[in-house]
């Protein structure tokens, strides 16, 4: 295998990569403020592509719609968590869990009624041929999904190590308890963190569009992978998720050069379960000491 | 005690809605019109809901309006048509669920389904009732695996396939790279590229192949790529397909792409956009009529059929409306060469004896041998043309 | 009325629906109930071990669906393709589950909540990929058809009756089974171990070996559902075995209670006749079963949610609230 063609499959690998840790981040902030999985992750990077096509199709520009489509992503998830997910906060994370379960069945269902069973499409941010890198080809809306990604990675950082919010929520991570009897309003951190997760999710979902099409049903499979990449990488860190969804991106691409390319979703599966059984806390995580 | 009355309550709800359950009212179409007496009935099974909803509510469509033109016209022998339609839901079991109600309903004949998968689960139970089945999905397996109860309206890729391979050889691309589709479809298709390539002398270069739902092919692109193909070669029938056509353009791959009546969609013309241009498929006349030859007889049939679809409906009928028309047509074909009690055998008797039928996928002829009644001479290759069908020359 | 004598009546009004499930196919010939009703059942059994698994042991399982899988395509391929007699074919096809049930179960019961309803998750889709792709034996996505009627001691099971009886037959027996687990040491343990897993550790219990015995079982009648399912059928297809009817399934256990069999039971019986309505209830139109089958996944993701937040005990709790109640309320 050539150098060129070695390097398209490593530039594949980095974009679904950057898709898989906007939704790792989305599974990372959900975990970090409530200790739970939030199932419905994967929908919201649905509901981020659908309703953009949505917009754009009501004549609104790209930009427009793509920021409507993101922001009322990030209203459902604050919605969702205040309806579904608040009256039963105080119940053990299992319970939880289960509520998001059925939120991601409704949200998947209730796409298919308001948009129809067919597959959608938004052009590409900025038009124009791939460019040439070295004899492989990476397309424009390449480039706009790893800068986005690299974009929401700072806010996100800045946010947690810069602001006031950003340190409740890091305090929040570690006890919420604790972090109420300090006064924080935890609340408020768990209903924030719905709606960047969501936010992060349709942004993913947008940004992807334009290179594979988007529908109703698209959010189980970006959820699962997004949910791998979050565990290899460890749980409850965003650098972590960034570099579990990069790697899990790239083990896939190389896995359709190297193994099979029909197999390449099992391998995602082995590792997922690999890393639960052998590694819990991710490669990057620190193994957590449980208290009685 | 309050729990034992409600639970007694319960019990004997039960016990009563058992024997007085029985099928429900039915769906019934075409009932009223200027014919008179017991009419035919005949059993539909669709994917109204789930994911081949966009193939079957077209399917649906054009048999009722086929069925409405009938019995306006007097039905046939003096007796009306009635189909009864079930919704499979895209799913093998309610398929088989919904073949077994409407056996119960005494049907003399079943279209369906609009799946492959689908298609195979009714099989069982229209097999052992001894009733006729008209498939109107596209898997080779439906008569590959041969039952004589089983008929057959889209073209089979076994017949497909060696027509695309033809024509690309004729243009001089002998080394192609072909990618596939893990669904029945795609597999089938694929078996039958990997044996039939050998005959108009056409050598597979690469070959790759990718699952439903996959949102992104650029990795088994490069490997074609890779290979130095002449063209390519794609077997699918759904949204991956316009991603893949994406994916070639975003890395900048030259070669032509030739498809099969999977792709003979709007949906694939909408969703590839600018990469959609160019792409060759073969599929039926239907997409431009004048490939019929005009003024000949399939030219009349399948003009008056899209005039009378557009109107009723407000959009041009596609291939799978065209599907559903023939399926429905055969049957009425066969209903009136039956000479005496149109029993289920009989029904299936006429259906095999249906010689020259003109429908829109092409002219039907059936034998004991052969449940699909299509050739070669019922597909035309197109070429996207400025976001339509165009034939290609 | 007495607790005693509230005992007794509930025990007689079971034998008596006991009686008239299986007196169904006299009273109705109609085929279409019959199949409806085989369905019903089949998920009964399911059920039944995921409400043990979930309900009471308290262990999430997001890939149940999986190992109704196996015992289906297994069965299917032992009797349909290598010609082994029937009942060998449905138990080696319900070990078969059992076995995978106890193999993903060993490392996976080591975590906790959401890590295991992942590891489950990974499991269902693996079990996917291998459906679809072990053509050999499973048909691959097109499914494998043909598939023998049931045979018992020479005779086969060819009409619906049969099979509902059959099917039927083995759902009371697994009920009972269940239900008396539940009702024994091992419900009591299981009981404990949900509420409190340390303590129950702390109380000597091998907790571990519990969980994986009960996860096996819980596999194992997964299994032989399945197994049932594809004789009863005839027919199967990867897409049966989804991810989307593990999460059902779940739901299910969930709208039915944890720490209850009856709920998680009726919720079956009623979940399951949704979207057949029209086979109970003569006069209901097709537009009305059309729409709730469309509405399907909507009706069960809201139920769930619902169930959680204003009646967390589910249809369980409702059945508990009522039997505690003395004497219709007349008299305190």
């Amino acid at each position: 295998m050539g150098s060129a063609e070695l390097l398209q499959y490593v530039i594949a690998g980095l974009k679904s990569g950057a898709i898989y840790a906007l939704v790792a981040l989305g599974f990372t902030l959900v975990y970090g403020s409530t200790g739970v999985i939030n199932f419905a992750q994967g929908e919201f990077f649905m509901l981020g592509g659908m309703l953009s096509v949505f917009f754009y199709q009501m004549d609104l520009p790209l930009p427009v719609a793509g920021a409507a489509g993101v922001a009322c992503t990030a209203l459902i998830g604050v919605a969702f968590e205040r309806i579904a997910l608040r009256p039963r906060r105080d119940s053990g994370p299992l319970v939880l869990i289960i509520i998001t379960i059925g939120g991601s069945m409704v949200l998947k269902s209730l796409a298919r009624h308001a948009f129809g069973p067919n597959e959608a499409t938004l052009p590409e941010f900025t038009a124009g041929p791939s460019l040439d890198f070295a004899g492989a080809a990476i397309e424009r809306q390449t480039l706009w999904v790893w800068g986005l990604t690299l974009v929401a990675v700072l806010a996100l950082t800045w946010l947690y190590r810069k602001t006031r919010f950003g340190r409740s929520m890091q305090a929040c991570s570690l006890s919420h308890d604790a972090a109420r009897l300090m006064g924080i309003d935890t609340a408020r951190v768990v209903m924030v963190s719905f709606g960047l997760a969501a936010a992060l999710g349709a942004l993913a979902g947008l940004a992807v569009t334009p290179l594979t099409q988007t529908s109703w049903d698209v959010g189980a499979g970006a959820g699962l992978k997004g949910f791998a990449a979050a565990i290899l990488g460890g749980l409850g860190n965003p650098v972590a998720a960034v570099a579990g969804g990069l790697l899990l991106g790239l083990l896939e691409s190389l896995s359709i050069a190297f193994v099979s390319s029909t197999y390449k979703d099992a391998i995602s599966l082995v590792v997922l379960l690999l890393v639960l059984f052998f590694r819990p806390q991710g490669l990057f995580g620190r193994a957590r000491k449980e208290k009685v | 005690m309050r729990l034992t009355r409600s639970l007694v309550a319960l019990a004997v709800l039960a016990a009563l809605a058992l024997p007085t359950g029985c099928a429900g009212a039915s769906d019934t179409d075409g009932t009223d019109g200027a014919a008179g007496g017991e009419p035919y009935l005949i059993g539909a099974v669709v994917s109204l809901t789930g994911t081949y909803a966009g193939l079957g509510v077209p399917e649906k469509q054009a048999i009722e309006l086929e069925v409405a033109r009938v019995n306006e016209g007097g039905g046939i022998n003096g007796r009306p048509v009635e189909v009864l339609f079930e919704d499979d839901a895209t799913d093998a079991a309610k398929a088989q669920a919904a073949t077994v109600r409407l056996i119960e309903e005494g049907v003399i004949a079943v279209i369906g389904a609009t799946g492959t998968g689908q298609t195979m689960a009714m099989r069982t139970d229209l097999e052992r009732a001894g009733i006729p089945q008209i498939s109107m999905a596209g898997g080779s397996v439906v008569t590959a695996e041969f039952s004589e109860w089983v008929f057959q309206t889209p073209w089979p890729n076994r017949v497909v396939v060696p027509f695309v391979l033809d024509r690309m050889a004729e243009a001089g691309y002998t080394e192609i790279g072909i990618i596939s589709d893990t669904g029945g479809y795609g597999v089938d298709g694929r078996d039958i590229i990997l044996a039939s390539a050998a005959t108009p002398g056409v050598t597979i270069v690469a070959d790759e192949a990718f699952n439903p739902g996959d949102t992104d092919m650029t990795g088994q692109l490069t490997g074609i790529r890779g290979a130095n193909p002449d063209a390519i070669l794609m077997w699918a029938a759904g949204k991956e397909a316009a991603i893949i056509a994406k994916n070639m353009r975003q890395l900048n791959m030259e070669q032509p792409l030739f498809g099969g009546p999977g792709i003979a969609r709007a949906e694939f013309i909408e969703g590839a956009g600018d990469a959609g241009e160019g792409v060759k498929l073969a599929a039926g006349k239907i997409l431009v009529p004048d490939s019929y030859g005009e003024g000949t007889e399939p030219y009349t049939v399948a003009s008056s059929f899209i005039e009378r679809y557009t109107e009723a409906y407000g959009t041009a009928p596609d291939i799978f409306a065209g599907h559903a028309y023939d399926a429905f047509g055969l049957l009425a074909d066969a209903l009136g060469r039956i000479e005496g009690e149109a029993t289920p055998e009989a029904v299936r008797d006429a259906l095999e004896a249906t010689t020259g039928w003109v429908g829109v996928g092409g002219t039907f002829s059936y034998a004991p041998d052969d449940h699909n009644g299509l050739s070669a001479d019922d597909i035309v290759l197109y070429v996207i043309d400025d976001g339509t069908w165009r034939l290609d020359q | 009325m007495s607790a005693r004598a509230s005992q007794i009546g509930v025990r007689a009004l079971l034998t008596v629906v006991a009686l008239v499930a299986l007196a169904a196919p006299l009273l109705s010939g109609d085929r279409y109930l019959l199949k409806v009703l085989v369905f019903v059942g089949l998920n009964v059994i399911v059920i039944a071990g995921l409400a043990l698994l979930f309900g009471y042991a308290g262990q999430i399982s997001l890939g149940h669906a999986g190992f109704v899988g196996i015992g289906a395509y297994g069965s299917a391929y032992l009797v349909g393709s290598v010609g082994v007699p029937w009942l060998v074919g449905v138990a080696a096809a319900t070990a078969l589950a059992a076995t995978g049930g106890l193999l993903l179960a060993l490392p996976s019961l080591r975590l906790k909540g959401h890590y295991l309803a992942m590891a489950t998750l990974g499991f269902n889709e693996i079990m996917y990929v291998v459906f679809r792709e072990a053509r050999a034996i499973t048909g691959g996505n097109d499914g494998l058809g043909g598939i023998p009627f049931p045979e018992v001691a020479g005779f086969s099971i060819d009409t619906p009756a049969g099979v509902y009886l059959l099917v039927w037959g083995v759902t009371l027996v697994v009920v009972l089974l269940v239900a008396n687990i539940v009702r024994g040491r091992p419900g009591r343990t299981m009981r404990a171990l949900h509420g409190t897993e340390i303590g129950t550790l702390a109380c000597g219990v091998d907790v571990v070996r519990l969980k994986v015995r009960v996860f096996a079982l819980s596999a194992a009648l997964a299994g032989l559902s399945g197994a049932l399912y594809a004789h009863a059928v005839g027919f199967v297809s990867p897409a049966t075995f989804s991810l989307e009817h593990s999460v059902a399934m779940v739901a299910i256990v969930v709208v039915g209670g944890t720490g209850s069999l009856a709920g998680p039971l009726l919720a079956a019986i009623g979940l399951t006749l949704l979207p057949y309505a029209d086979a109970l209830i003569p006069g209901l139109s097709k537009e009305t079963v059309a729409l709730m089958q469309d509405w399907e996944a909507d009706i069960y993701g809201i139920a769930m949610i619902a169930v959680i937040v204003f009646a967390p005990a589910g249809i369980g709790g409702l059945l508990k609230r009522w039997r505690r109640v003395p004497g219709g309320g007349e008299a305190a």
